[in-house]
This record gives structure tokens, C-alpha cells and sequence, in this order.
């Protein structure tokens, strides 16, 4: 019985250490998200509405059934869409990202930390301000600056937030704005962190610049931005803000119709007053998006290695 | 692990002690009575009822707090005897809503069976839920007919709707509007939909989006909006009419003041009217009252009675009247001189009459939404009248099912 | 020699040039904010729009000081700021560093449920937040939105800092313990200075959202005297009665230029962390 510590029980104690100084984050964070998404699964499975908002009962899973008729034709074009704009989005993003940030590490650029001081500013100012800004200062019909400026190089009034394909494009172009200066910081911060040798022996051995870019930058930035990465991901997939404060805000609705699951759950469940409703939505939501986590697995575990 | 747990536990301890601190109006009964309302008004109406309140001072103390997302916050704090307000102020319409829930209390409670007898029938009928009354009136408006006088000539005022058409096709062009409006906007549409003689919603709470009326009224108004600019919401609409870009518009009170600060020398005219029916366009009509809170009643009573005595007062109507350019609620205020005199006021009360009060019912709620997208579709994306009408009704049905 | 010398001059004004535009489009609705607010004649719409105004005024920017206790909003707004950043990064810091080095049972479990956590809108679930804030009587408190806050920017913090913290060879680690360096102390010396980087963009992204964060702060916050700067300007433009576009667009260039000057400082540092060290192989 006098052993050493055996290496399962070194383990165990090292699990122990490690749950000890997470203890305080992962403890705020089940406080604060955890319980919430629960208490909401309660929600649920009650009959909480305009008629029993104090008095309300369990009543099963009465409300999911009900939810289901909200996962119609409509439904199934918004998973298409949030696909779709996720997509669009990321690679974009990624790839203006990269080359900004590639850019900015050029040897010879005296105005460098100017410039990238000025490629912050967007996210200095608050989201609905900025999307505000944009909707009414640049893609208004009347006083929009990229209407007035269309107008004066083409003399056609563009309505641009009006069709589909536009409004997209125009919701893209906002979300873009937002989100790049997040991503040219954390690309910025991983290029930094690549040694420098790696590429003056690649310059030896006569790799041109892309050559270096695809064989040095990339593997290397990979592990450092995958979590960030995988977190914009998800920030864009449950993008709120950008489309529906463009397009369908109750009272200056624009015509077009983009709806991405949060958009429509939103606009079908939750202008209802009926809270078990509504939540019943939310928690399908959240067992959506762990599917959809499932699907990006692959990509997860990479980053979690 | 049970080290960091007592920490928090620690921790959480100071915060409550923390918070507890910071709630004072509380138990101690003796000392000055604090009121809260939550408004979501124009400081010049909330300066009126302060000056009113002075006299209930210093035992009762009253304290309007303008509340972004009022009527959002209300169903979260309602119940909440630490959080929810005294009273709010705002338009009847969200009364059924809370009256179902069960955070509002029948004013007549408070005040007695016929405690608004001296009121205008219309207004008493639009607090009226089930049989309750849940509001005290302060003043009633509704959207008036604006037109710019510098370029509509007093003969030139439409009188029906086609006579306004004729105009817009004449002075729609070099980007002036004849005429603009939140076109796709509910509480603007609305307007045109009573001119029809249809409604958006029963007062059983039966949508009707796809009765013959609404949809004549959908079918009739698209060409007004091919002569109006590409938004609908109210910056746009309201900047063309205050550049002198638009020469008439449809609005509220509250515009006002805004327009005569940029030098528009604004002139009100009655409703056109639909060719058609004869009938003049109706917009709704929003009563604004004061709303009492079950929750804060047993604490409180005495003092929200004194407050709503004060604020009843004629006196107090007519100088609200006066600065918001709305119509008193009090039918008293109607023989006094400097009531009748007032252009404004007498426009708005003509027009209100012929208003329809905002439904109060809870289904309304969910019809703003859907007769909003309603709307959009069919003067925005140019969908078929028909089928976006059905499927507007048919969510709105949907919507309604799903409150239940 | 010669043509060399103009190639590389070419490419860098190409460079340049560019920057210059991806500048104009960072800036493009700030400057038409910026250019609004300062012109005394027209509003946030106008029809013949210029970016310098023919006649400049502070006025709008007055009325965002004298009609609104901005200032007081200000006070709470940096108090609910660097109280969150303190809260959450001393909470996420430990976890970040154990979730990137230490393997133990139950580690990728974690790290997969925290980003299933913070893929889920906290907006879905506000009414849970404000049911369990009501229990503990925490509505309507500062400490009530500083725990929402922090706890919602944990799941970020933890995520965002792991990354950087797996990009730390662990060669540098070993010689610390080899030199006799205790656990705390390598952290403590060694790791976080070489994260210096990450620890600064994380807490410059949960100040920013504190900062510009409105929903929760109107609907737990009530009374003008707790309220934050970016619900107080929400309010001003919320709704119709009340809008006006130019002091709008004042007060959204006042709210934001303390943000800028932080980010500014701090972006500072973070180029000096890197420089004096980095985190080289």
C-alpha cells in the first residue's frame, strides 16, 4: 500500500487541479448561460402566456409540437439562407482578412500602425449605430451617399435594400465592415507570432511569395486563429443585428426577404406574447446548433487538439 | 473545488448585501411617498404634469422616468414589486395585453364606478377591456392631413383621394413628392384600409387582412406608393416633408413643432376622401393615459389616488393639449375659449372623431407584424394582391392560435 | 539598380494606395456621422449631402452634453466596463491556460460545450436571465449586469485566449521548471508576458462589448441615473417623436471616441508586447 502515486492517480489529480482553476469561469458561465438555457427548456414545457403569464403550468411538450409548424417551407429556405450567408460570409471575411493582414506586414510601410489604427474604427462604434448609419446615410433611396453617388454616375435610382440579391449583398457588405477589424486584428497578432527564419530559408531556397504564403503562413496561423475563427463562425451564424435592422425592422421594412432561422423564429414565435412558445423555438434552435456543431466537428477538433 | 464554492458563495452574499443597500424607497412608510411613472414621452408633456404635481409636494413625490422598450419591460417587471413602476404612461393599446396578464388594475378601483363620466365617449371606450376601464385619460390623437402652404394654395386641397392622386402625378418630379407617407406602415396604412370601410382585425379578434376591403385598399393604394420614395419609415418620410421636398404628408401631432422649427409654414386639412366609398380616410386613433400597476397598489394606494386626482383636472387637459397639439380627454375643456380657438387643437378633434380607436384586444398585438409585412410585400416586392393577402391572413390566424 | 529602386517604389505607393481606400471605406459612415453633426443647416438626410458642412456648429454636440446626463452615463458605463474586463479575464485566464496545457479527463468536452454556449443567442434566453437576476435580486443593480456581462464574455474570453495560450511552445515552459520556476510562477512570468498579445485584444473585445451593449442594460436598468451610455443613445433615436438624426449622430461619435482612444493605447502596447519578445519558435 506504500506505492508511488500510480500515473491513473496523477492523473486524476491533475483533472482535479484543472477543474479547481477553471472553477471560477465555468462557474459564472453555468450561472449566467447554462442555467438560463435550461430554465428556458423548463419554459418550454409550460403553458406560459398572455392568459397564464403568473399562473402558468406544465403542460408537456404541448408547445414543441406546436413549434414544429413553425419548421415549414419557410423555415427550411432560412436554414438554406443562414447556410448561405455563413458561407459567404466567413470566406470573405477570411480571405480579405488575410490579405489586409499580409499587407500590413510588409517590410517597407513607415504608415503601417496609422493605417491599421483606422481599419479599428469601425469597431469602436456600437453595432446598431453602425448598421443605422449605413441603412439610412448610405443605402437610402433619397439621401443614401451610394444612391446619390450612383445616381450622378449612371442616373439610375437604385433601390437597393428593396430585392433580395441586393439586400444580401448590401447586408454583407455591413457585416464585412463590422466584423473585419476583429479578424485583421487576430490574423495580424498570429502573423506576428511566425518566425522569421521560416521564411528568410524559404527565400534561400527561391519560394516565391505565394509559395511561402500557402507553405509557411497558413499552416502556422491555422492553430493560432482556429478559435477565433470557429468563434466568428458562429457569431455570423446567429447574426442578428445586421439583417434584421437592414431589412425587416417593424415599421421600415425594405421589401426584400432574407430571413435566417434567428430572423424568422423571431418574426413567427416571438412577437406572440407566449413565452412557452417562444421558448420551445429557442431550445429547438439550440438543438439545431448542436447539430450544426456536429457537422463542423471535424474542424472543431482540430482546434481542440 | 469546496474552497472556490464557499468563495462564491461569499461573494454572491456581498453582492445581495450590496444590492438590498441600494433599494431605499422600501418598508419605511412614514417618510415622503415616491411615485414612479414610466413614459415614453416628449419632454414638454412631462414638464406639464411635474408642474402639475408641485402641489402634492412634499409628501408625495412624483418621478416620470422615460423608459426605452416600455412596453417589452413592462411584461418582464410588471409583477415585480421592486422594479415595476407605480403607473406608466403611454396609448391604450397594450391594455389588453396586460389586462390578461394581470398586472394592470381597473382604475375605477381607485377612482370609483363613474370616474370618468366627464370623459369623451370615445376615449372611454377605447380604455375599455372587457368591461374595465384601465386607464385615466390625459389626451387623445390621431394623424392629421399636413400640407406645406408654400406650394399646395388653399384651392388646391384635395378633397378626395383621386383629387390627391392628380396632384401627386402633376408635382412628382425634379425630387419633389406630392405627396408622402409611411405607406407601408400599419399604423399609416390603417388610415386608408377604414376609408375602405375594412379593418385589420375585429373586435372579437378575427384578423379580416384578406376581406374584399383590405384588399380593394391594397389594390387602390399601390398607386399612391409608385409616386412615393422607396422607404417607409419615418425618417425618411418626415425629412422630405421638412426639406420642402414633399409637399403634403400624412402625421402625427408631434411632428409639429419639429416642422414649424425648420420654417415650414404648415397648414391642416381634413381627410380626403375615397372616391370610391365616400368615406374619408380613418387613421387610428391612441389615447394617452395613465396606466396603475396591480403589483404597487397595496403599497401605495393613497398616493397614486392623490396623483390621478391632480392630473383629472381640466386645467391640466387643456395645458397638455396645448403643448402636444393633441385633443384634451376631458369634454369640459370644449367650451372654453382658448380651447375653441386653438386651430390645432379643434383640427385634431375633428379628425379623431371620425379616428378609430387602436383595437385594445391582445390579438392586436401580433397584427402589426403581420400587416406590416403585409404591406411591404405588396407595395414593396410587387407581390399579387391576392396571395399575399391569404398568407398574410393566414399567419396572422397562425400567430393568434399560438398566443393561446 | 535603378529600375529596381522604381519597381519597389511603384509597388509601395500601389500599397499605399490601397490602404488609403480600405481607409475611406473604414471611415465612410464615420465621416458622414462626423460631417452630419457638425453641420448647423441640414439634417442626417439631406439631398445634396457634402462632407464638409457649409455651416459648422458644436450646437448638436451641446445638447447631447446639456440634455442628457452624459456624463453621468459615462461614469457608469466605464465602471460596468473595467469591472466586467476584471471579472472575466481573471475567471477565463486560469481556465484558457488549463483548457490549452493541461490534458485531463473531460477537457474536450469543455472546450466543445463552451463553443455550443456561445453559439446560442443570450438574447434567446433574456427572460431565463431575468428570472434568475429577480430571484437573486439583482435587477435594476450595476453588480447584476456586471454578472450577466461577465459571464456571457467568459465563454468568448476562454475561447478566444486558448488558441494563443496552444501557441506557446511549451519548450519555454519546461526550461522555466527545469530552472526551479513553480507552476504560478511560470504562468505568471513566463506565459502570460508572451500572451501579452491575446490578453489585450481579449480584453479589448469584452470592454467593447460592455461598452456597446444596450439590450440588456435597457431592460434591467431603469431610471436615467443607472443607465449606460449606448442605451442612452438607443434612446435617443428610438423612437419617432423624440428622433433627431444630427445630435443621434453626435452622440454616437461621443459615445465611441473613448473606445477609439483606448483602442488606440492599447493597440500600442500590443505592437511593444509583440516586438520585445514575441512569441518566437
Amino acid at each position: 500500500m506504500m506505492r508511488k502515486a500510480s500515473p491513473k492517480q496523477r492523473r486524476g489529480r491533475q483533472t482535479a487541479i484543472a477543474y479547481l482553476v477553471s472553477a471560477p469561469s465555468l462557474i459564472l458561465i453555468s450561472l449566467i448561460v447554462v442555467f438560463p438555457i435550461l430554465y428556458t427548456g423548463y419554459i418550454s414545457l409550460t403553458n406560459m402566456n398572455t392568459y397564464h403569464w403568473f399562473d402558468f403550468e406544465i403542460i408537456g411538450l404541448r408547445n414543441y409540437e406546436r413549434a414544429v409548424l413553425v419548421f415549414d417551407s419557410g423555415f427550411l429556405s432560412a436554414l438554406l439562407m443562414t447556410v448561405l450567408w455563413t458561407g459567404v460570409n466567413m470566406a470573405l471575411q477570411l480571405v480579405i482578412a488575410f490579405l489586409i493582414a499580409n499587407l500590413l506586414n510588409i517590410r517597407h510601410l513607415p504608415l503601417r500602425n496609422v493605417y491599421k489604427t483606422v481599419l479599428m474604427f469601425p469597431w469602436a462604434m456600437p453595432g446598431y449605430v453602425s448598421i443605422l448609419l449605413w441603412k439610412i446615410g448610405m443605402f437610402n433611396s433619397q439621401f443614401g451617399l451610394l444612391t446619390q453617388w450612383m445616381e450622378a454616375l449612371s442616373g439610375l435610382t437604385v433601390r437597393w435594400l428593396q430585392n433580395d440579391l441586393s439586400a444580401f449583398l448590401c447586408c454583407t457588405v455591413v457585416n464585412l465592415w463590422l466584423a473585419l477589424p476583429f479578424m485583421i486584428m487576430i490574423m495580424d497578432g498570429g502573423l506576428k507570432s511566425i518566425d522569421r527564419s521560416y521564411y528568410e530559408s524559404a527565400i534561400l531556397d527561391g519560394a516565391t511569395p505565394l509559395q511561402q504564403a500557402v507553405s509557411i503562413t497558413l499552416p502556422c496561423l491555422k492553430p493560432i486563429i482556429g478559435p477565433s475563427v470557429m468563434i466568428t463562425l458562429f457569431t455570423t451564424f446567429k447574426q442578428f443585428d445586421v439583417i434584421y435592422l437592414m431589412t425587416q425592422q417593424v415599421g421600415s421594412q425594405t421589401g426584400a426577404h432574407i430571413h435566417t432561422i434567428i430572423t424568422y423564429a423571431y418574426e413567427n414565435a416571438f412577437i406572440a406574447n407566449n413565452y412557452g412558445y417562444s421558448s420551445a423555438i429557442s431550445i429547438m434552435i439550440f438543438v439545431l446548433l448542436i447539430v450544426f456543431a456536429q457537422l463542423t466537428n471535424r474542424r472543431t477538433r482540430e482546434v481542440n487538439a | 473545488m469546496r474552497k472556490f464554492v464557499c468563495a462564491l458563495m461569499a461573494f454572491s452574499l456581498l453582492l445581495l448585501a450590496g444590492c438590498s443597500g441600494n433599494q431605499t424607497n422600501q418598508a419605511g412608510q412614514s417618510g415622503p411617498v415616491t411615485i414612479t411613472v414610466w413614459h415614453d414621452k416628449e419632454d414638454a408633456i412631462i414638464a406639464v404634469l411635474e408642474e402639475a404635481l408641485k402641489a402634492l409636494e412634499p409628501n408625495i413625490h412624483v418621478v416620470f422616468e422615460k423608459k426605452t422598450g416600455m412596453t417589452e419591460s413592462l411584461k418582464l417587471v410588471g409583477n415585480d414589486r421592486n422594479t415595476a413602476p407605480d403607473m406608466y404612461l403611454f396609448a391604450h393599446d397594450k391594455i389588453g395585453v396586460y389586462a390578461e396578464m394581470g398586472i394592470l388594475t381597473p382604475i375605477t378601483e381607485l377612482l370609483g364606478d363613474d370616474a370618468l363620466a366627464g370623459y369623451v365617449p370615445l376615449t372611454v371606450k377605447g380604455v375599455t377591456y372587457k368591461e374595465h376601464v384601465y386607464q385615466v385619460p390625459l389626451y387623445f390623437e390621431t394623424l392629421l392631413f399636413m400640407y406645406n402652404k408654400k406650394y399646395m394654395a388653399h384651392s388646391d386641397i384635395p378633397s378626395t383621394t383621386e383629387e390627391l392622386y392628380a396632384y401627386m402625378q402633376r408635382k412628382t418630379k425634379y425630387g419633389h413628392y406630392g405627396f408622402v407617407e409611411q405607406h407601408s406602415t400599419p399604423y399609416y396604412a390603417a388610415g386608408w384600409i377604414h376609408g375602405f370601410g375594412g379593418s385589420l382585425i375585429t373586435n372579437t379578434g378575427v384578423p379580416c387582412l384578406d376581406s374584399s376591403q383590405v384588399k380593394a385598399t391594397l389594390a387602390y393604394h399601390k398607386k399612391f406608393v409608385d409616386y412615393m420614395p422607396g422607404e417607409t419609415e419615418y425618417a425618411t418620410v418626415n425629412t422630405l416633408f421638412i426639406e420642402g421636398m414633399a409637399h403634403t404628408t400624412i402625421a402625427g401631432p408631434w411632428f409639429i413643432p419639429t416642422v414649424r422649427e425648420a420654417g415650414i409654414d404648415v397648414g391642416i386639412a381634413p381627410m380626403p376622401v375615397v372616391d370610391e366609398t365616400g368615406l374619408p380616410l380613418a387613421p387610428y386613433s391612441g389615447i394617452q393615459g395613465l396606466h396603475v400597476l396591480k403589483v404597487k397598489i397595496q403599497q401605495n394606494k393613497d398616493s397614486i389616488i392623490k396623483v390621478l386626482e391632480v392630473l383629472m383636472k381640466p386645467e391640466v387637459s387643456v395645458a397638455l393639449a396645448k403643448v402636444s397639439g393633441c385633443a384634451p380627454a376631458v369634454e369640459s375643456c370644449y367650451t372654453l375659449e382658448e380651447v375653441i380657438s386653438d386651430p390645432l387643437i379643434m383640427a385634431m378633434k375633428q379628425t379623431a372623431e371620425i379616428a378609430i380607436p387602436m383595437p385594445n384586444i391582445p390579438e392586436m398585438d401580433v397584427m402589426w407584424t403581420v400587416t406590416g409585412n403585409l404591406l411591404t410585400n405588396v407595395n414593396m416586392s410587387g407581390q399579387d394582391v391576392d396571395t399575399a393577402a391569404s398568407n398574410a391572413q393566414k399567419k396572422a390566424l397562425e400567430l393568434i392560435e399560438a398566443m393561446k | 539598380m535603378k529600375k529596381r529602386s522604381f519597381k519597389r517604389f511603384a509597388g509601395g505607393m500601389l500599397i499605399n494606395l490601397f490602404f488609403i481606400g480600405c481607409c475611406f471605406l473604414a471611415l465612410l459612415p464615420i465621416l458622414y456621422a462626423l460631417s452630419v453633426s457638425l453641420d448647423a443647416k441640414g439634417s442626417l438626410l439631406s439631398s445634396n449631402f457634402s462632407f464638409i458642412p457649409k455651416e459648422f456648429t458644436l450646437g448638436h454636440y451641446r445638447k447631447v452634453f446639456t440634455s442628457e446626463p452624459v456624463l453621468l452615463w459615462f461614469s457608469n458605463t466605464l465602471l460596468l466596463t473595467a469591472t466586467t474586463m476584471i471579472v472575466a479575464m481573471s475567471a477565463a485566464v486560469p481556465a484558457a491556460y488549463v483548457l490549452s496545457r493541461k490534458r485531463f479527463a473531460g477537457r474536450k468536452a469543455v472546450l466543445r460545450i463552451l463553443l455550443l454556449l456561445y453559439s446560442f443567442p443570450s438574447i434567446l434566453s433574456m427572460f431565463a436571465i431575468y428570472k434568475l437576476m429577480s430571484t437573486l435580486g439583482l435587477i435594476n443593480t450595476h453588480i447584476g449586469l456586471i454578472i450577466i456581462y461577465a459571464g456571457t464574455m467568459s465563454v468568448f474570453a476562454v475561447l478566444n485566449m486558448k488558441g494563443y495560450f496552444s501557441a506557446i511552445p511549451v519548450e519555454i515552459e519546461e526550461a522555466g521548471r527545469i530552472d526551479g520556476c513553480s507552476d504560478f510562477n511560470i504562468v505568471t512570468k513566463i506565459v502570460l508576458p508572451l500572451a501579452r498579445p491575446t490578453l489585450i485584444v481579449t480584453g479589448v473585445m469584452i470592454a467593447n462589448f460592455v461598452w456597446n451593449e444596450y439590450i440588456f442594460s435597457i431592460n434591467f436598468l431603469t431610471g436615467s441615473d443607472r443607465m449606460t451610455l449606448a442605451s442612452g443613445l438607443y434612446s435617443l433615436q428610438a423612437t419617432e417623436t423624440s428622433g433627431s438624426w444630427p445630435v443621434f449622430a453626435a452622440a454616437s461619435l461621443v459615445v465611441s471616441f473613448p473606445v477609439l482612444i483606448f483602442f488606440f493605447l492599447s493597440q500600442k502596447h500590443m505592437i511593444s508586447g509583440l516586438t520585445s519578445g514575441g512569441v518566437k519558435g
